[in-house]
């Protein structure tokens, strides 16, 4: 009952406040807009000369270059056989090639057009959204086949792989800062966490009590900031995000959920030690800025070592890889598995701690 | 059955509530500390050997200077720090053995812990009943009769950020004794108070006794431990120096001379 009262007053606290409520959402909204305006720039401002193969004939090719043109680029046409082109594109000599069947335009029937673009290069990928629809809106029946030379379901998920892990504890770290700072330090530094502690209530039901509620509001914060960033991706990174998206199996979204659900009490659990051992709240932004950046550095030195089976002990780097692992497709089962009971284990100590720190008048009222 | 209650009663006036044995309590000194008081000493003696006891149904004041450690007493009394030497009992219930039993038979309220300023009195009352493992329905009860005698019924859903200074210390008042303790602790009570809050609180301070309760405060306010106080223990430096009812102490003298008599006593002719 006693932990059922402190779990509410942290949700009541955050959930009747706009101003806190706002700190969570905000990132999210503004990441997604940031992204899809630099996105947008990115690929409607610029001008450039795309460099095309056409191999067969056909006067779609003008409708095309006008097309271009509006958008303040215009076209090289190249001549050459299809292998030439696939080679040039490969070697990112040329952006994109397109392939006609004989007499495409007075023939009645088997009529077709490929379009052979690289998903990996943003220009040619630029050039194949800008060609498709007018092909797709040329006045004959024919059949099209857009393809890439690279792998797009690879291509995506080594993106992906990249680029979530880092993020996901980057969103998770943020969010934990916005929220506990305020709810521990804060509340220390105006003496109404030294009220609670005047109560009979166990100090590991005030830990519990802490590390419960904001944890599910930091998984609310890092959840409005990563869908933030996979919505403005198409737009950023000129992906189809559902082609990628839907290529993980149950297992592997059940994996990353697992991991996350057990990174984010562990990070709000160190959030909330240092900010209990801190006097003020700006003392304690202090502190965890340095865990923050030491957080981020683990994370991104993923990609240059390679980890033996020690990793799954070592927090953060164990969720790292694990998820990393899962987003190239290779789930490894008992990594992950250990890694969520190392998360969990590590949050327990640190509750621990938390709840020693509660008790100690050192820390709690030390001038 | 009323001679029952009254033997009852009776007895619990003469059951001691609050002992301490011995209390000892040390603070580091920062070296911006020592310079200012002028000292090499490392540690500064805050309460030094400290023993008294309170009774069922008595007033009792610690007065002292500020920096006597009155406050610091108290805050050993109510569980938030610990002694380093000696011992307290409250009810029987050891500070340093059994803190979680003595937080739940006292009602401690002193400047330094505060309210959040976002709740409002009707939920922040709720809350600390909550923290005190305290029934629904004698929460209610207990609530309305406190908020209405309090005046804090025309108040109860507007934050405490945005009360008076006085509303808000009558709203921690009656926090500090959701649970409807044996043994009050206050730690200067009227302290920032205007004349008619400081009168509402000295006069539940009153009601309280006379409910059988025992209080223990701190003050600096001669008018108060006359007024209120059954007996008086006079702190000085940490050490106890001098302790009765105010008949024992005073002899018919006022309570401002005997304690300036006592303090030249120790300190010389310097205030």
């Amino acid at each position: 009952m006693k932990l059922l009262a402190l779990i509410k007053k942290e949700f009541r606290r955050f959930f009747h406040d706009p101003r806190l409520l706002l700190t969570v959402v905000l990132p999210g909204l503004f990441i997604f807009a940031l992204y899809s305006v630099i996105g947008s720039a990115i690929s409607g401002n610029a001008t450039y000369e795309y460099n095309v193969y056409v191999v067969g004939q056909s006067q779609v090719v003008s409708a095309i270059e006008a097309t271009v043109k509006e958008s303040g680029s215009t076209v090289r046409w190249l001549n050459g056989s299809e292998e030439e082109a696939r080679k040039a594109i490969e070697e990112r000599q040329a952006d994109a090639c397109l392939v006609f069947s004989d007499q495409f335009d007075t023939a009645a029937s088997g009529a077709q057009v490929e379009l052979i673009y690289d998903l990996s290069n943003e220009k040619s990928s630029a050039f194949s959204s800008v060609a498709s629809p007018v092909l797709h809106a040329y006045g004959m029946r024919f059949s099209f086949v857009a393809t890439s030379v690279t792998d797009e379901q690879n291509f995506g998920r080594e993106v992906i792989a990249n680029m979530i892990p880092v993020l996901v504890v980057a969103f998770v770290f943020s969010a934990c800062m916005s929220v506990t700072l305020e709810s521990v330090a804060g509340e220390k530094e105006r003496g109404t966490l030294g009220t609670i502690l005047a109560t009979s209530v166990k100090r590991s039901q005030i830990a519990l009590g802490k590390v419960i509620p904001l944890s599910c509001i930091a998984a609310l914060g890092a959840a409005s900031s990563f869908l933030g960033v996979m919505l403005s991706m198409p737009k950023l990174m000129g992906m189809n995000l559902a082609t990628v998206a839907g290529s993980y199996g149950f297992v592997s979204y059940l994996f990353i959920f697992l991991l996350i659900l057990s990174f984010v009490p562990l990070i709000v659990s160190a959030v909330t030690a240092v900010s209990t051992y801190s006097r003020t709240v700006k003392e304690a932004s202090g502190y965890t800025s340095v865990i923050m950046i030491l957080v981020m550095v683990v994370s991104l030195v993923t990609s240059f070592i390679s980890a033996g089976d020690w990793f799954v002990a070592v927090p953060v780097l164990n969720s790292v890889l694990a998820i990393e692992a899962i987003l190239r497709g290779n789930i490894m089962v008992w990594q992950t598995l250990v890694s969520v009971a190392a998360n969990i284990v590590y949050t327990a100590l640190l509750v621990l701690l938390i709840a020693r720190m509660f008790s100690s008048e050192r820390i709690m009222f030390r001038k | 059955m009323s001679d029952i209650i009254s033997q009852d009663s009776h007895s619990f006036f003469k059951q001691e509530v609050v002992r301490a044995e011995n209390l000892r309590k040390t603070f580091l000194l920062s070296r911006k500390q020592q310079r200012l008081e002028k000292t090499n000493a490392k540690r500064k003696i805050a309460v030094d050997g400290l023993s008294f006891s309170a009774f069922g149904g008595e007033i009792y004041g610690l007065l002292g200077p500020n920096g006597a450690g009155k406050t610091t007493t108290l805050r050993m009394l109510s569980t938030l720090i610990r002694p380093e030497g000696g011992d307290a009992f409250i009810l029987g219930h050891s500070i340093c053995k059994d803190p979680a039993k003595v937080r739940d038979c006292i009602g401690f309220m002193t400047g330094e812990l505060r309210l959040e300023g976002f709740f409002t009195p009707d939920y922040l009352f709720d809350f600390f009943g909550a923290m005190h493992g305290i029934d629904k329905n004698a929460l209610h009860e207990r609530k309305e009769m406190l908020f209405r005698k309090f005046g804090i019924d025309r108040f109860r859903e507007v934050k405490v950020s945005e009360l008076s200074t006085g509303m808000a210390q009558k709203v921690s008042l009656v926090v500090s004794i959701v649970h409807d303790p044996e043994v009050i602790i206050f730690d200067e009570p009227t302290n920032g108070l205007d004349v008619l809050t400081a009168k509402v609180v000295t006069d539940f301070l009153a009601e309280l006794k006379a409910m059988g309760k025992s209080v223990l405060l701190s003050t600096h306010i001669f008018s108060l431990v006359e007024k209120l106080c059954d007996r008086v223990g006079i702190i000085i430096d940490g050490k106890m120096t001098a302790e009765g009812t105010l008949e024992e102490l005073c002899g018919g003298a006022s309570l401002e001379d005997t304690f300036f008599r006592i303090y030249r006593g120790i300190k010389g002719d310097t205030l």
